[in-house]
């Protein structure tokens, strides 16, 4: 069984709808505003909504994002941007502590339905991001990890005398799975 | 205006639940357009009830006696189903045709059987006594009766079963049976019974199954009383109308009673009790028993089909917008007595002039067969039925909007350019409250008691924690009271989580959540009357203090409430919290609240006493925004409601109750969000 890769997580992201979204803290928001979700500060590995044409300041994307979260990352970006005609402007940002979705007392793949209040680049408030968390995939637990991952090791058999006539030993590594 | 919902979640909320929803503060009702509306006479329409059928059926176990030519006499059950009682053998044995031995065989806690024979001719009874009766002289050509009591005094109020033998070679007896009939009553507050329906009469049966269905309305806030009372009706009256048949004229034979929601949250909305005999029954202590009922119930189909509509409008003509305002659409039902009743508005929708709105939902029961009108800005409108509309969608034309002009005579309509075209339509059934509840879902009750020295002394009559000797309950018992007594009957096993906060245990420091019962392992107390003594037996135990701090019994709950998660139980859950003062910690009740909105869980809070719970409104969303954390995180639901409990001994109608009537849309709210259906 191929162990899966318990550097990060798979969340499945829905990004659902923003709530009272201003430009310019005086005007709503006209059209085309979407979101960009992130798990680090850089600027890769961000995925990204589709942007509703129509919705204004309340704008639906109900859009299903698969994202892979590093096991190390504390906060999840998700930031609001819109497109008019004189280029992408951000919204409002929120930092989604990792804890409300992973807190431990809840089945690993609970739908977590959460929002936001998120904040402009100045620190005001412009409005809510509402989204929902599903873990896709548990990383293996450190207690059942002998039973649940026990497995027969084949030794190969180590040619001997071939008809070829070359013989050799090989250095065999043991993989032990869940540990990096 | 009420139950007019423009967004979607809130229009399918209102379908199969109760009560108003405001989730979504951007579609909150418009104070302007509600008061335009009232003005105009065009009153809300509130009527989320699902209808109920009943049919009964009684279960009995009586004999058919068999009688063969010769010397032994078999006697059978009769109409053995599931619910009778199992494990009764009778044999009778007629000895040279002049006696009859009856041999009896039962479990212990079955019915006894006592034989009365009437060789002498007289047409009474005489009373064997015993499990076997003995009699002499032959039994033909006289009347047998047969009857069964759980003593051995042999009177008994019903149940009597006639044999007539014709002659010695004949083989089957004429039995003369009950020709029974139920009443059912609905037990008001005070105890008086309030007659409901008959059912029809059954002719000679022991198990009838009466066909008579008799539709109500369930409300979820109060404890619904059902009486069944059956009687067995004389030959004479078979021919009348049962509505006027005099009860006191007819044989009594058993009554039972339960609940509604006895009923509703059986898995096969089926529930069994024992007919019992004599009316001021509570004092007997072998109440008899006469058979079983049966009662059935079914939520009424029609109340779960809902209508989705998309609308639209062409070529609105800007002369006629004002200019500040936004098109919109109401969809009311139009009577034939001309009363317009509005059902559900649309959106705003800032200038368009060929606007599109979000979807409308209806309730097919609540249109019924009636004229659906749709007014755009009140000032034109489009009269249709939903047929009409259905087919103006599969047609895919418009129809056009008039002013009415309500001047004079003639009442002419002026036609306009702008039409209504229904973009979409399509029906589907929603799920109810009803339907989560057969596929097995519980309402768990959990309660926590504010017991900081605000309160007063519990020794003083003054105190909110003074214990009446006279019985009278103070604040905190009624709350207890109102909310526990109707989700009691939703929690299968009743054991119910009680905490105490702002107050010292013995010999401890200030706790914020500690149980009512003392333990220090487990929370839970023993049904309602383990609330009620474990509160009385904390007021001994535990010394006042405060401050006054939510956080910690919500946090107790939201665990609770991840754990029956975690077990993949079908739990919802209700705080109630009981407080009279204004809490310290605002900040840290509001994180709280935030962590636990994702949970199947309702908070309501009730103030007691004469504070000024200002801040308390905060709390609950409908009063105000949703809650924010510390940390940035809005509540995803509202699951907080405030009341504050003023005056205790006043009025029939408990504020309290009001308060859970919000309960099943909460319910419903939380498994729609997360697409949750009802598996049976």
């Amino acid at each position: 069984m191929k162990p899966s890769s318990s550097l990060s997580r798979l969340l499945e992201i829905t990004v659902i709808s923003g709530e009272n979204l201003q430009e310019n803290r005086k005007q709503p928001v006209k059209n085309n505003a979407f979101v960009n979700i992130k798990t680090d500060n850089s600027s890769c590995n961000v995925q990204t909504t589709q942007m509703d044409k129509e919705g204004g300041s309340f704008p639906a994307w109900n859009e299903k994002l698969i994202v892979d979260l590093p096991m190390h990352a504390r906060h999840l970006t998700v930031e609001v941007q819109c497109k008019n005609s004189s280029g992408i402007k951000t919204v409002g940002i929120a930092r989604v502590p990792t804890s409300d979705f992973l807190d431990g007392f809840l089945p690993e793949n609970y739908l977590h339905f959460l929002s936001y209040r998120l904040r402009d680049e100045k620190g005001e408030k412009n409005g809510i991001i509402n989204f929902s968390v599903r873990v896709k995939n548990a990383p293996p637990q450190t207690a059942g990890c002998a039973a649940a991952y026990s497995r027969q090791w084949m030794a190969a058999p180590v040619a001997m005398g071939s008809k070829n006539g070359s013989c050799g030993v090989v250095t065999g590594i043991p993989v032990y799975p869940g540990s990096y | 205006m009420g139950n007019c919902f423009s967004d979607v979640a809130g229009g399918q909320s209102a379908v199969g639940g109760t009560g108003i929803n405001h989730g979504n503060q951007a579609n909150a009702p418009n104070e302007a357009v509600d008061a335009f509306l009232n003005s105009r006479g065009y009153q809300g329409l509130y009527n989320q009830i699902e209808a109920l059928d009943f049919s009964l059926s009684l279960f009995e176990w009586f004999a058919e006696v068999l009688v063969v030519d010769g010397a032994v006499v078999a006697m059978e059950k009769k109409g053995a189903k599931e619910g009778a009682r199992e494990g009764v053998g009778w044999l009778v044995v007629w000895r040279d045709r002049r006696s009859l031995e009856l041999r009896l065989w039962c479990s212990a806690d079955l019915v006894l059987l006592c034989f009365v024979t009437d060789f002498a001719g007289d047409g009474g009874g005489d009373c064997g006594g015993g499990l076997v009766g003995e009699c002499s002289g032959s039994p033909v050509g006289h009347h047998w009766w047969l009857c069964f009591v759980t003593d051995f005094a042999g009177d008994c109020g019903g149940g009597l079963v006639e044999l007539e033998f014709l002659d010695e070679a004949s083989s089957l007896l004429v039995l003369n049976m009950s020709d029974p009939m139920t009443v059912l009553y609905s037990k008001e507050k005070d105890g008086s019974l309030k007659e409901l329906s008959r059912t029809e009469v059954v002719l000679n049966s022991l198990n009838p199954k009466w066909i008579t269905k008799y539709t109500m309305a369930y409300y979820f806030e109060t404890v619904q009383n059902l009486v069944f009372r059956v009687y067995d009706i004389d030959t004479q009256f078979h021919n009348q109308d049962v509505k006027m048949l005099k009860l006191e004229e007819q044989d009594f034979l058993g009554e039972a009673s339960c609940t509604l929601a006895q009923i509703v949250t059986k898995s096969d909305r089926s529930l069994t009790v024992d007919l019992v005999c004599g009316e001021q029954s509570s004092g007997q202590a072998h109440a008899q028993k006469f058979g079983k009922l049966t009662v059935f119930a079914e939520e009424s189909i029609s109340s779960k089909t809902t209508v989705e509509l998309r609308l639209r409008c062409s070529e609105l003509e800007s002369k006629d917008l004002f200019s500040k305002s936004d098109p919109f659409l109401v969809v009311s039902k139009t009577t034939e007595g001309g009363i317009v009743v509005p059902i559900c508005k649309t959106e705003v929708i800032k200038n368009d002039h060929s606007p599109i709105w979000k979807p409308v939902f209806l309730n097919i029961q609540q249109i019924g067969n009636w004229r659906l009108t749709v007014f755009l800005l009140i000032v034109r409108k489009i009269q249709k039925s939903l047929l009409d509309l259905e087919k103006l969608h599969s047609a895919g034309i418009g129809a056009n909007f008039f002013v009415p002009t309500a001047v004079g005579p003639k009442q002419e309509s002026k036609v306009l350019k702008s039409q209504l075209f229904v973009e979409s339509y399509s029906e589907k059934i929603q799920y109810t409250f009803l339907d989560y509840l057969a596929s097995g879902y519980e309402l768990n009750f959990m309660v926590a008691i504010d017991f900081t020295a605000s309160n007063g002394n519990p020794r003083l009559p003054d105190s909110l924690h003074y214990i009446d000797p006279s019985g009278r309950p103070n604040a905190y018992q009624r709350a207890i009271l109102d909310v526990g007594e109707v989700l009691q009957f939703y929690d299968t096993d009743k054991r119910f989580p009680a905490w105490g906060f702002g107050a010292r245990p013995i010999d401890g420091p200030v706790s914020h959540c500690f149980n009512l019962n003392g333990s220090s392992s487990y929370c839970e107390v023993e049904g309602i009357q383990g609330i009620m003594m474990a509160y009385m037996s904390a007021l001994h135990n535990v010394s006042l203090a405060g401050p006054t701090l939510f956080g910690p019994v919500i946090t107790s709950a939201a665990h609770i409430a991840s754990q029956s998660l975690t077990n993949n139980e079908r739990k919802y859950f209700i705080l109630l919290i009981i407080t009279d003062g204004v809490i310290t910690d605002l900040q840290e009740t509001k994180d709280a609240l935030v962590q636990a909105a994702d949970l199947p869980l309702s908070i309501l809070i009730v103030g007691v006493g004469g504070a000024d719970f200002k801040e308390m409104e905060i709390l609950d969303a409908d009063k105000g925004e949703r809650l924010e954390s510390t940390t940035g995180r809005v509540a995803v639901r509202d699951i907080v409601q405030f009341v504050p409990l003023r005056d205790v001994q006043n009025g029939d109608v408990s504020v309290v109750r009001s308060l859970l009537a919000e309960l099943p849309s909460q319910l419903l709210e939380y498994m729609r969000f997360r697409k949750i259906q009802p598996t049976f």
